[in-house]
């Protein structure tokens, strides 16, 4: 079963969206659980996203892209 | 905490990441003798700045990168950086973490007479709602990082204020860089006050210094962790 990798819901209480400023694994990349993978940007404040498990990678919202609060934007199988 | 006076700002930035990669509440105010401009570490991944950073090294303001949020902020020996390392896993959301930081600025200012306020201030360099702003003119500018640590989520609250006015040779280079970030912007010089304009003793500053980290200190007591509190 997959992991998903959510923009976490409960950081900012307004309804602001994200960018995803940088993946630092690729899409397919084995990754450990804990490790550093994305990096979102959103009203000034730059926030650090780690696997929360470890497997295989699968991006679903690319860099650059504009995710909302809690949205799903990869995966780990 | 004493204020930390570095020779470069490179040292200032990596002081910041220390503290936060250790994780453990603190406060303290630094300033660098030499000039820099920080960027965020995502503008450098963009090819087309090249460029502009090397333009701006041959100007005497050489580009360093933070991994925090922003934009460019001019940083060297007029610049007083306040940086505040907070648990975030208790409930400090974003919004926290600004009022948090922009309420030490506040109360330090009450605490010399000077009345000031939040939000953004259109033409002022890495334009925010969460500015300090005194007479809808920008003082200080904020922004944050958020990590994992080791003992949880912590959060790295900065807020950068200039105490003197910006050299004006500055403002094309910053408009060259911005626009070679893809963040095109058309700054106007007189949306920004500096801290000699509020404070003109250069005896009061350290006093404002000191002033903002026992603000800043006791906001943050609220937020130290159960286990930090406990040792």
């Amino acid at each position: 079963m997959a992991t998903e990798i959510r923009i976490p819901d409960d950081l900012w209480d307004g309804d602001e969206e994200a960018v995803i400023t940088a993946w630092l694994a690729s899409d397919g990349a084995t990754v450990k659980e804990g490790a550093l993978i994305a990096e979102i940007m959103t009203a000034k404040v730059q926030y650090e996203i780690n696997a929360p498990a470890s497997g295989t990678l699968a991006i679903v919202k690319e860099q650059d892209g504009v995710a909302s609060k809690g949205e799903v934007i990869g995966q780990i199988s | 905490m004493k204020p930390w006076h570095f020779e470069h700002v490179a040292e200032g930035l990596a002081v910041e990441e220390e503290a936060l990669s250790e994780g453990v509440s603190t406060v303290f105010t630094w300033t660098a003798h030499h000039s820099a401009i920080v960027v965020p570490r995502a503008w450098t991944r963009r090819k087309a700045i090249a460029d502009a950073v090397f333009a701006c090294a041959n100007s005497g303001w050489p580009v360093l990168t933070r991994a925090s949020g922003g934009g460019a902020v001019p940083q060297g020996a007029e610049t007083v950086n306040l940086a505040i390392i907070a648990p975030a896993s208790s409930g400090l959301t974003l919004e926290a973490g600004y009022e948090l930081i922009c309420g030490a600025i506040h109360e330090a200012l009450r605490r010399f007479d000077i009345a000031s306020e939040t939000g953004a201030v259109p033409g002022a360099l890495c334009d925010g709602m969460w500015n300090v702003t005194v007479g809808g003119r920008k003082l200080a500018g904020t922004a944050q990082r958020r990590r994992a640590a080791l003992f949880g989520p912590v959060a790295l609250i900065h807020a950068a204020i200039f105490t003197n006015e910006l050299p004006e040779s500055l403002w094309p280079v910053l408009t060259g860089l911005h626009e070679a970030a893809g963040q095109p912007i058309e700054p106007n010089p007189a949306a920004h006050i500096h801290l000699g304009e509020l404070l003109p003793s250069a005896a009061a500053r350290p006093m404002f210094a000191g002033a903002l980290v026992r603000a800043a200190e006791e906001r943050l007591k609220p937020w130290r962790g159960t286990a930090e509190r406990a040792a």
